[in-house]
């Protein structure tokens, strides 16, 4: 059972390199919007827009 | 009539006018959109090969205002100083409110256009808030140009005074929330591994070093779960305590400290037992509740600033010969405006030159707009239609009439938590009782066996501890929330749902609730013999095509006779023009009289009250009269008559014409109805209502349904209401229709029947578990097991309502009262 004092310390590693990803993911608002990116993967392409530079619209 | 009244706009899916069609090829494909806007804004989308957009948003756009708003206003010093905050690389930060902002689609759309502008530095759009973060370099572009860019895709944005946007504190506390959980969470997984470990050498033997391994490591984790994810609870108790009334944050703040303290003593002195897991779990599924109901509160809370939208940003101020625009705030009383058509007034004021018609049924729900002239009062928020017009501004910001509404609101809102006082006042009693029973249970033991005296407090408080008690409604009604969001129904208050299933009362709007909010041709009589039915309207059309007044919608699908020209507008009165050679009038019957002054009288067949009438005429007399009205939603009668078979009693409250009125009610099966009600009335009615001892389903869509709305037992909004009723109801309609109401009260009562069921479980359970606790036959252990398998039960029984998913015309066929099929 000795194994034991060298698992649970290893756990409890473990355990805190997972929360601080979930603090580092929490930061960097990775779970501010749920549902954009979801619906982004579908919208964002790669294909480049047909030849119109995009400095038409600011002419504001 | 033409079958192209179906066909709607590309771009915002409204009705096509007949004159001027514009069409888009995407793709080949000839589409057909309403106006120079659409067009814009869609060519532009098309151009930037974000086309994608029209595939995936879940809902048509708003119409595109032309590109005719000067942003060059936010390139002021005074703007930029109050919308934007400048960070230290010289770029600057603004928050914008995006309306027309409905899917992921649409912010996708924002960012992929925005980011191609040279100067952004970032763009972060969330449609759930309707909120832009934007980052720019105002070097590169102006602030001006990014907010034209935006309106330039269709959409309008509306920035916000910095100083701490609401979206950046809710934000904010979300993320701590769920930091918190996420501690919470973590550390009960491992903690109840060890305290496995633990239970398991309790009975069957273990190494007593290991034993004490397994004690520290438990107390290395709980640690900061006690002290930093239960810290809400810490700081709940306290404050309560301090105001002198405990509520349920006593007990858990006590359980939990008082668990924690002990196995310390414990763990550190080698004393009996530890009770790390019950106070780690007991904080996890607090915490998870927590974050459920501060979910809710923020989706309610996001539009809180609806109202001062309803300003201007921006407005043409005069002084002397010099016109300049400025921004709102920079208004003073005594200054002197201009109000172009299509803006609205910045601040109470008196019309100093100019003539128009003013649509005010935002503030007074008059639904027709009120023509007016110079020396006239015109209220802050409200709508210039048609004419220019100069005013003096009387009432400025906090004293103008729109304030006046939003403390109306406010009043109407903070009257309301009766509920929320009773909830609290049965909180206080429990914990006191809790409290009592625990503390005399030590105090016994203490007497007869002093060693089991705290295991048994905490068993006491762990066991009765909220957990089944608490969970048993808010679990019910989070579900409850989701099936509702499945039907179409967005819950912004969850004690909505309860007070939904036991509402025997229903009381409707009329414009824009129960109709559509658009006027249309009903009927038309044609006076003069010599013309057909289809000659006089296609001559309206050519003429009320030249009109911005809303009823000339009415015409808007028909096809014009020719080419209308030499046309004058009046304001309030009519449309003249000439159409094939001849000079014809078409508004108010005074007005196309005055044009045919000697011309033989035709009896003027005058229209049933409930029709608001446009008369057309030429030069020898009135030649026809076309009566409108405002459509009944299509799900109007048969959704109230479901309502009414389950024990709801409609009636409508309207500000509109008692006649008007009226023919909506006999279209509905004689309905009980009111009329000419001003917000007050309708806040009195509701009130006499509830006066009577009835619970009051109020549904309403204008501005000034907001207070009756806050009143009201139950607020829904329509979806396509103003966004102030949004904020105050309590339940929005996504769809366009009634007929989600039916599932609603259907769904609520469901739910109210599973609170019952939970509710009688978890007193069974407390009757049970508490006096074993009491009497020390429970160790901390069990009790929490038992505590956390009462939860469980609780919960999965709540999912039920989640799962009850019949087809929705299926469940639409039940009408059995309340309770009566679960």
């Amino acid at each position: 059972m000795s194994i034991l004092y060298l698992l649970i310390p290893l756990g409890l590693v473990l355990l805190v390199l997972a929360l601080w990803a979930f603090f580092w993911a929490v930061r960097e608002g990775q779970f501010d919007d749920l549902d954009t990116p979801g619906v982004q993967l579908l919208l964002d392409d790669d294909d480049a827009p047909p030849g119109n530079p995009p400095a038409s619209d600011r002419d504001g | 009539m033409s079958n192209a009244a179906e066909e709607r706009c590309f771009h915002c899916g409204g009705p096509l006018p007949w004159a001027a069609r514009r069409t888009l090829k995407v793709g080949g494909v000839p589409h057909a959109v309403c106006c120079g806007g659409c067009e814009a804004a869609a060519t532009l989308i098309l151009s930037q090969g974000l086309g994608r957009y029209y595939e995936f948003r879940e809902s048509p756009g708003p119409m595109a205002a032309g590109g005719t708003h000067d942003w060059t206003v936010f390139d002021r010093e005074a703007s930029l100083r109050r919308y934007t905050h400048e960070r230290t690389d010289g770029e600057r930060e603004a928050s914008l409110q995006i309306e027309g902002l409905h899917c992921a689609a649409c912010a996708w759309l924002i960012e992929s256009s925005l980011r191609r502008l040279a100067g952004i530095g970032d763009i972060q759009v969330n449609p759930s808030a309707a909120r832009a973060a934007l980052r720019f370099d105002p070097r590169r572009v102006s602030f001006g140009a990014v907010l034209a860019a935006i309106q330039a895709l269709g959409f309008v944005p509306l920035p916000l005074a910095f100083a701490g946007g609401a979206t950046a504190d809710f934000n904010a506390e979300r993320r701590t929330a769920l930091k918190r959980l996420a501690v919470a969470g973590f550390g009960m997984m491992q903690v109840m591994t060890y305290a496995t470990s633990l239970y398991a050498g309790a009975m069957d033997g273990i190494a007593p070093d290991l034993e004490q391994l397994l004690r520290f490591v438990s107390l290395i984790v709980t640690t900061p779960v006690v002290l930093y994810a239960a810290q809400p609870f810490f700081v709940g108790a306290w404050r309560s305590l301090r105001a002198r009334t405990p509520g349920m944050d006593v007990p858990v703040a006590l359980s939990i400290g008082g668990a924690y303290l002990w196995s310390v003593v414990a763990t550190l002195r080698g004393g009996a037992a530890v009770y790390f897991d019950s106070a780690v779990m007991f904080t996890f599924f607090l915490l998870l509740g927590r974050y459920v109901e501060m979910s809710l509160r923020h989706r309610s809370g996001l539009q809180h600033d609806a109202l001062a939208r309803l300003l201007p940003e921006s407005v043409l101020r005069l002084r002397g010969a010099t016109i300049e625009r400025v921004i709102a705030d920079e208004l003073r009383a005594g200054d002197w405006v201009r109000v172009l058509p299509g803006e609205r007034v910045p601040a109470d004021g008196t019309i100093a030159s100019g003539t128009t018609e003013i649509d005010e049924s935002l503030l007074t729900g008059e639904s027709l707009p009120r023509p007016r002239a110079v020396g006239d009062t015109v209220l802050a928020g409200t709508l210039n239609l048609t004419g220019p017009i100069e005013v003096m501004l009387e009432r400025v910001g906090q004293s103008s009439t729109l304030a006046a509404v939003a403390r109306l609101l406010e009043r109407a809102q903070g009257s309301r938590p009766r509920v929320a006082d009773l909830a609290d006042r049965f909180a206080v009693w429990f914990v006191s009782a809790v409290l009592l029973l625990a503390a005399g249970a030590g105090l016994y033991w203490l007497h007869v066996d002093a060693a089991r005296a705290f295991p048994t407090v905490l068993a006491v408080l762990v066991v009765t501890c909220p957990c089944a008690l608490s969970l048993a409604t808010p679990a019910a009604l989070a579900a409850a929330t989701s099936a509702l969001a499945r039907e179409g129904l967005l819950v912004t208050r969850t004690r909505a749902i309860e007070h939904l299933a036991r509402a025997d009362c229903l009381v409707l709007d009329k414009t824009g609730t129960l109709t559509r909010g658009e006027p249309r041709l009903e009927a038309w009589t044609v006076l003069d013999p010599r013309r057909s039915a289809e000659r006089c309207l296609a001559i309206a059309a050519a003429l009320e095509s030249h009109s911005g007044h809303p009823l000339a919608r009415a015409f808007a699908h028909l096809e014009p006779a020719a080419q209308a020209s030499d046309v004058a507008c009046v304001p309030g009165r009519g449309v003249e023009a000439t159409v094939a050679g001849v000079r014809y009038r078409i508004g108010r019957l005074e007005y196309v009289l005055a044009a045919c002054a000697g011309a033989p009288a035709r009896e003027a067949a005058s229209g049933a009250e409930e029709h608001t009438s446009v008369v057309l005429g030429d030069p020898t007399g009135v030649l026809a009269v076309f009566h409108l009205t405002d459509a009944l939603r299509a799900d109007a009668r048969a959704a109230l008559e479901r309502l009414r078979s389950l024990g709801l009693v409609p009636q409508i409250a309207s500000g509109d014409r008692a006649g008007a009125v009226a023919a909506i009610a006999r279209a509905l099966g004689h309905l009980p109805q009111r009329s000419d009600l001003s917000a007050a009335d309708k806040l009195a009615l509701v009130q006499a209502l509830q006066a009577g001892g009835h619970r009051v389903v109020m549904v309403g869509d204008g501005v000034n349904d907001a207070p009756v709305l806050a009143a009201a037992d139950v607020s829904v909004a329509i979806g396509s209401g103003t966004d102030l009723a949004k904020v105050s109801a309590d339940v929005v309609l996504l769809g366009d229709g009634l007929t989600p109401l039916v599932a609603a009260v259907l769904i609520s009562r469901r739910t109210l029947h599973v609170i019952r069921q939970n509710l009688i479980w978890a007193a069974l359970y407390n009757a049970t578990a508490v006096p074993l606790a009491a009497g020390g036959y429970l160790e901390p252990w069990m009790a929490a097991i038992g505590m956390s398998a009462s939860s469980l039960f609780v919960v999965l029984n709540a999912m039920r309502l989640l799962r009850g998913a019949a087809p929705r015309s299926a469940r639409l066929e039940h009408t059995a009262p309340a309770g009566a099929h679960v």
